[in-house]
């Protein structure tokens, strides 16, 4: 798994290629922990060069979540591919995230009238 | 039935990536399509993983895996030596989920078609996996 990190004004965005499994998740969370200590006003994560996500990997969206909710920020996570995007809504995580197709539409998402 | 492979490897979760391959190929084989396969690749990923917390309590322990290409089935079987641990009894999770974790269960349950734990399996776990190549 990689990650790469990019700071745009307010927004750190993340792009994660490979595998988030139970070996790699925790290098996710410890980045992603990292941003959310500084209490990044927006996060953007995308994930279109994920090819797989297990329940470790979702514990650390859902932690990231509940993290930025408390300080009212954002987290998007954007252009899941369709196996990864399974695995959300067998867990109703479809319900709770915010989903965008695009970066753009995620910055959209971030817009505060959104 | 078809045919049957066996594996035995040790609870390290830096090895499962390089197992989850290995399976890949043996979906194929059995002519999963690539939904199901990927299905089937996630709950062994997960069972594994719960064999790693809580069988063994993240010690290295042995695994035992048999995978079996049935006519119309996939049947994966997975046995450890560790503690005792039904993850069948564990209650269903809330969802969407409040807190992060205890999702596992839940994601085996729901990818496929029949999950089993033999109960009276002697020293450890067993745990049936069960998807069909069309649905039943």
């Amino acid at each position: 798994m990689k990650i790469s990190q990019k700071q745009k004004d307010a927004v750190t965005f993340f792009e994660i290629a490979g595998e988030i499994d139970f070996q790699h998740s925790p290098a996710l969370r410890d980045q992603l922990q990292e941003a959310i200590g500084k209490q990044a006003r927006g996060l953007v994560v995308n994930l279109k060069k994920v090819s797989y996500i297990d329940s470790s990997g979702l514990a650390t969206f859902v932690e990231a979540l509940q993290k930025v909710k408390r300080y009212s920020g954002r987290l998007v996570l954007t252009e899941l591919a369709p196996a990864v995007r399974g695995v959300f809504e067998i867990a109703k995580l479809d319900s709770i995230f915010s989903l965008a197709a695009s970066e753009a539409e995620a910055l959209q998402l971030l817009a505060p009238s959104a | 039935m078809r045919t049957t492979q066996n594996f035995e490897f040790t609870s390290n979760p830096g090895d499962f990536a390089e197992f989850r391959g290995k399976l890949r190929a043996l979906l194929q084989q059995a002519e999963l399509d690539e939904k199901k396969s990927g299905e089937v690749i996630l709950a062994v990923d997960e069972a594994l993983t719960n064999i790693y917390r809580h069988a063994y309590q993240k010690q290295p322990g042995k695994i035992h895996l048999s995978f079996q290409d049935e006519e119309d089935r996939v049947e994966i079987w997975v046995r450890d030596a560790g503690k005792k641990f039904n993850p069948l009894t564990l209650p269903a999770p809330e969802l969407p989920p409040v807190k992060p974790g205890g999702l596992g269960i839940h994601l085996i349950k729901n990818l496929m078609d029949r999950v089993e734990y033999d109960d009276g399996f002697p020293d450890g776990n067993r745990l049936g996996l069960v998807k069909y190549k069309e649905k039943p």
